[in-house]
């Protein structure tokens, strides 16, 4: 029977037993520790998954990964070779990105539970916050990079650091815990428990899980969230049309410039007049989102600040039906970059195109070689050495519209190749080729060219963006109206335009941000409007004898 | 101890192992293994065969092979051509080689493939395989096992020659024929086995202060005593390389065109011809062929590396002139010229573009005096403007007898030219002729250069799809007669599917190249380029 004493032996052990559990470096199982942990989790999965799941994914697509040294040899070779690789390897899992971002969570949560055990830090120490300085470092660096963080940028960097930070936290704490053995087992106490102090005043605030929870979810999401948002904003609208693109989702692409209208960059231009070119709406919404671009921030390969053209100029030229140039482009980038997944689809899309089936098997069994890509395979693997299917995607089809019909080389046109090519444009095999070609002179402004092919319309109704161009033009050049009497009432609105917009002449900057929600999608409004910085180029140059477009 | 027949057998009656096929969502957790060298714990799920069936039936089915070595000539010193069959029912293989003139019941080796079809032969069994079948033709019988049982595609042959091919080959990788570069080198490959070793690399990581391309690699009569390659942008210049010392020189001057290209050494002086021109790259929008490498202004140069001086061998304002070669006698320079049309003579580049297709060269031969130093008046070697053609990379045998040079329609880069294929003119017979069996119909192949013994050709083609070049090998056998060409070897015979690099200007030599890497590497990187004198 116990005695008393003995009683309370055994109930101050169980109580130092318990205050131990509380304050152990490494308390994930505890009730208390277990929610932050989960919290941050699930916050992290969602930033990983939802927020920058389409930067991971498109990310994915600007790398490559293979396990057959072939096709990753120039890879391995680098400094980091390895850890670029095994980054490479773990983002093939942003095929899906809920999945991708699964990953990154586990990794990050990892992290914390890591650092808290190498540095000591218990779960009652405001200290505590310092166990999730790395992973939310690692967010807003990887926020902070933006579309470097795969563009003329290794794509393995990202989770190759996180890997590599996760291995050396890891062993860290492998070699803590070795030590704290053989400590212990010399007989010698590690350390002394720490009674919490009761909470009081601010502690209690500190202290309550809600209040914990919610600055967690501060300190986690709003920095990087933060940095994107105000950094980058681009960033997410232009991966989300990518990733639309990807799945032929133009509709989806369209909605998501438009969500975005004010967003000026040229990539979600680009990316929006492909998806138009694929709807057939060019010549009607092509100016319903503000286009006078404001930088991005990425860098090249050199480090020095980049426009990023390279970026959608080759996805531009195959679906304005330059093939030729876009193989061109999407070789450079081959060579530059290495291979991707996107630039290989690219190929593989262009080598059909053009019936070279032995190429197009080539690129079909490089990207068979890279995990989860089943399904392009066998879509376009079907096609190879059957023409009929070819012609029967309707993505080929439409892009095949505006082929050329007679040769030239590339160079005798003004850059980027898709504006300068179709704006000059002489003969073409279709409607859409024409519609392109007047569509490109509108928004580059070259107006004798535009009303020199706008010569093939007389007789017939323009499509709308289109009429307004040439009402522009009805000042200067009446004759417009007798070539094409239903633009009258064009003429009427627009003379209402331009008294409205007097006052904003002055400061036409200023007014086309005023005006856009008024205007958009009117041309008239672009041509006075927008494109301003591109326009002021164009005159620049023009006054130094040259014959530049806007681009 | 070289190993008999029966060994052969023996050998492969031992299980093999070879790497499993694994579906994609297995890939990721493969490749971690692999990081950490434990795909070996993985190894040993499934054998090949290792003997011909005993019980099979003959199929009309034609056989899907690749590369395709059927009915090719090869070098009894070559690499185990190793390849792979495509019968989407199979799942396992077997090749037996037998020489034609024994029976079937002992054939020399026997090698066994998984369903992925690859052979992968053994290097040893190979060779002696090779060393018995000099002279003699190799029947070659593949057997696919199928779910109905095992079926025999019509055998083929391999005809394994008495003469040796130049046991190394240099070439330069890069991707092919675009205007920038980044990650490019130059290599050389053992014949006899499958070892690549790196001549000259540029940066392996993107260095935007030291990037530079590599390109015109070129040898004294098949030795590596003598060499040298071009540098271009950062750290530009030419690397010479004599014995196990090299260095920078810079081939410039106001009255040369641009630093000199296409170099050809003297077999027996420290002379090099080279060319200087003003070229450029464009790019077709709509047409066949996808680059067009226009050609402004030509001249011929000569080097003496000794004296690091230079002259002119040609400089005319009416004649484009490139791609010299010295016969192996160095007593005759070869070269191609067309004429420039006097329009054209101070015309932008995109007037010349304009007339691209209407440049055609002839090739010229110069009767050279090594006393003197001086050059005898052109004569006209292979009139092609006059077949409405156009010639590039003229190419003399070792004896002195055979040119082989590239004829396509038009221009001079004929390796993006569809029409491009390798023609020969007999010097002795005055006869010209494409070659019979060698060339790809509709697929370019040019850059060729001959063994030392002159039965072997190797040249770069982009038969296989149209866009990367691959190094093929012909023979040419004594009565002046090309063989099928058969494409380099690789330990994996997917390694030209999977590489995105093109071969490019393919060149035999006796022996491995004697400097190192680190030192053209400090060559390239922390010399600076001794101009050469200009003589006029």
């Amino acid at each position: 029977m116990a005695t008393k004493r003995q009683k309370e032996q055994s109930i101050k052990g169980k109580t130092d037993k318990a205050r131990n559990a509380s304050n152990s470096y490494f308390s994930l199982f505890t009730f208390h520790s277990f929610i932050f942990h989960f919290s941050f989790f699930l916050l992290v999965w969602l930033w990983a998954s939802w927020w920058m799941g389409d930067v991971f994914r498109m990310a994915r697509e600007y790398s490559f990964y293979a396990t057959e040294d072939t096709l990753m040899h120039g890879l391995w070779q680098q400094s980091f070779g390895l850890l670029w690789v095994i980054g490479r390897a773990l983002l093939t899992l942003y095929r899906w990105p809920v999945v991708g971002g699964l990953l990154v969570a586990l990794l990050l949560t990892a992290s914390i539970g890591l650092t808290s055990y190498c540095l000591r830090l218990r779960p009652a120490s405001p200290l505590r916050a310092l166990a999730y300085v790395p992973a939310v470092a690692w967010m807003s660096w990887i926020a902070w990079r933006g579309l470097n963080l795969y563009y003329q940028q290794e794509p393995g960097i990202a989770l190759g650091t996180l890997f590599l930070g996760i291995v050396v936290l890891a062993l860290d704490a492998f070699i803590i815990w070795t030590f704290k053995r053989r400590v212990k087992n010399e007989g010698v106490k590690s350390e002394k428990s720490i009674s919490p102090k009761p909470s009081q005043g601010l502690h209690a605030i500190i202290g309550n899980p809600y209040f914990s929870l919610f600055i967690l979810s501060l300190f986690t999401f709003v920095p990087p969230a933060l940095i994107t948002h105000l950094r980058h904003p681009y960033l997410r609208p232009v991966t989300k049309m990518e990733v639309q693109m990807l799945n032929e989702d133009w509709k989806g692409m369209v909605e998501t410039a438009h969500d975005n209208a004010k967003l000026s960059y040229r990539p979600i231009a680009a990316y929006y007049a492909i998806a138009l070119v694929q709807t057939g709406q060019l010549a009607e919404n092509l100016f319903d989102i503000r286009l006078d671009y404001d930088s991005l921030y990425v860098k090249g390969w050199s480090g020095d600040a980049d426009v990023g053209t390279t970026y959608y100029l080759a996805d531009c030229n195959f679906h304005a039906g330059l093939f030729r140039a876009a193989t061109h482009t999407a070789m450079e980038q081959l060579t530059m970059n290495g291979p991707s997944l996107h630039n290989l689809k690219l190929l593989t899309r262009l080598a059909l195109l053009d019936h070279d089936w032995a190429l197009a098997r080539k690129y079909l069994t490089i990207i068979d070689r890279t995990p989860f890509e089943s399904d392009f395979v066998e879509r376009y693997g079907a096609m190879v050495g059957d023409s009929a299917a070819v012609a029967a995607d309707p993505v080929f089809a439409r892009v095949r519209l505006t082929e050329p019909v007679a040769d030239s080389f590339e160079s005798f046109y003004q850059s980027p190749i898709f504006l300068g090519y179709t704006a000059v444009l002489t003969a073409g095999r279709s409607m859409q080729a024409l519609q392109q070609s007047l569509m490109a002179n509108l928004y580059s402004k070259r107006m004798p060219d535009f009303l020199m092919r706008c010569e093939a319309l007389v007789g017939t109704t323009p499509p709308r963006t289109i009429a307004e161009g040439l009402v522009t033009q009805t000042i200067k050049n009446p004759a417009i109206l007798q070539a094409f009497p239903q633009l009258q009432m064009n003429v009427q609105v627009f003379r209402g335009f331009v008294q409205n917009v007097q006052p904003y002449m002055k400061d036409r900057a200023r007014g086309g941000i005023e005006l856009f929600d008024q205007y958009r999608g009117y041309y008239p409004y672009y041509y006075f409007f927008g494109n301003l910085k591109a326009t002021r180029k164009k005159e620049d140059k023009e006054h130094g004898g040259s014959n530049a477009g806007v681009n | 101890m070289i190993a008999s027949h029966k060994t052969y057998k023996t050998y492969n009656k031992t299980y093999k192992t070879n790497r499993p096929h694994y579906p994609h969502h297995l890939l990721l957790i493969l490749s971690i293994f692999q990081f950490f060298n434990l795909s070996i714990f993985l190894s040993s799920c499934t054998t090949k065969p290792t003997a011909i069936p005993t019980a099979f039936s003959e199929t009309a089915d034609s056989l899907v092979v690749f590369p395709d070595y059927r009915d090719v000539t090869i070098p009894p010193n070559i690499a185990p051509l190793n390849f792979m069959v495509t019968d989407a029912g199979a799942s396992e293989f077997v090749a037996s080689f037998e020489e034609a003139r024994k029976s079937q019941e002992s054939p020399c080796l026997v090698v066994g493939a998984l369903a992925d079809g690859k052979f992968d032969i053994d290097s040893i069994e190979w060779r002696q395989l090779l060393s018995d079948a000099k002279g003699q033709d190799l029947t070659i019988s593949i057997f696919a096992h199928r779910p109905a049982g095992w079926v025999r595609y019509a055998p083929f042959t391999l005809s394994v020659a008495e003469e040796e091919i130049d046991p190394y080959l240099s070439y330069r990788l890069i991707e092919p024929g675009y205007e920038l570069y980044r990650q490019l080198g130059l290599y050389q490959r053992n014949l006899t086995n499958f070892q690549e070793a790196v001549i000259y690399e540029n940066n392996r990581s993107f260095d935007a202060d030291n990037n530079h391309c590599i390109n015109c690699h070129n040898y004294q009569a098949y030795d590596t005593e003598r060499m040298l390659f071009h540098v271009r942008a950062s750290h530009g210049g030419t690397v010479i390389v004599n014995g196990s010392e090299a260095h920078k020189v810079a081939i410039r001057h106001d009255s040369i065109l641009s630093s000199g290209v296409y170099p050809s050494w003297h077999p027996t002086q420290p002379l090099v011809a080279f060319s200087t021109n003003k070229t450029g790259q464009v790019f077709h929008m709509y047409h066949p062929e996808k680059i067009e490498v226009l050609d402004e202004a030509s001249d011929l140069l000569l080097y003496d590396a000794e004296a690091n001086s230079v002259r002119h061998i040609l400089r005319t304002d009416d004649a484009l002139e490139t791609f010299p070669c010295w016969a192996p006698d160095g007593q005759t320079l070869y070269y191609c010229s067309a004429t420039l049309p006097e329009s054209l003579y101070d015309a932008a580049a995109s007037e010349i573009a304009l007339k691209y297709d209407s440049l055609l060269y002839n090739i010229y031969a110069m009767s050279y005096d090594s006393i003197t130093r001086s050059f005898g008046e052109p004569q006209l070697v292979v009139d092609a403007a006059g077949m409405g053609k156009s010639t590039s990379v003229p190419r003399v045998s070792p004896d002195g007898r055979y040119l082989l040079f590239t004829l396509g329609d038009y221009g001079q880069f004929h390796i993006w030219h569809k029409s491009a294929d390798l023609w020969m003119v007999d010097l002795q017979a005055s006869t010209t002729q494409p070659l019979m069996h060698a060339n790809a119909p509709d697929q370019p192949d040019s850059y060729h250069g001959w063994s030392s013994n002159g039965r072997w050709i190797a040249f770069a083609s982009r038969r296989i799809d149209g866009n990367y070049s691959r190094v093929f090998i012909s023979y040419f056998d004594r009565e002046g007669r090309d063989h099928k060409a058969f494409l380099l070897p690789q330990r994996d015979p997917e390694h030209n599917t999977l590489l995105l690099k093109s071969y490019n200007v393919p060149e035999l030599t006796k022996s491995p190249v004697h400097v190192t890497t680190e030192q053209l590497k400090h060559v390239v990187l922390h010399t600076e380029s001794t101009p050469a004198a200009y003589e006029n």
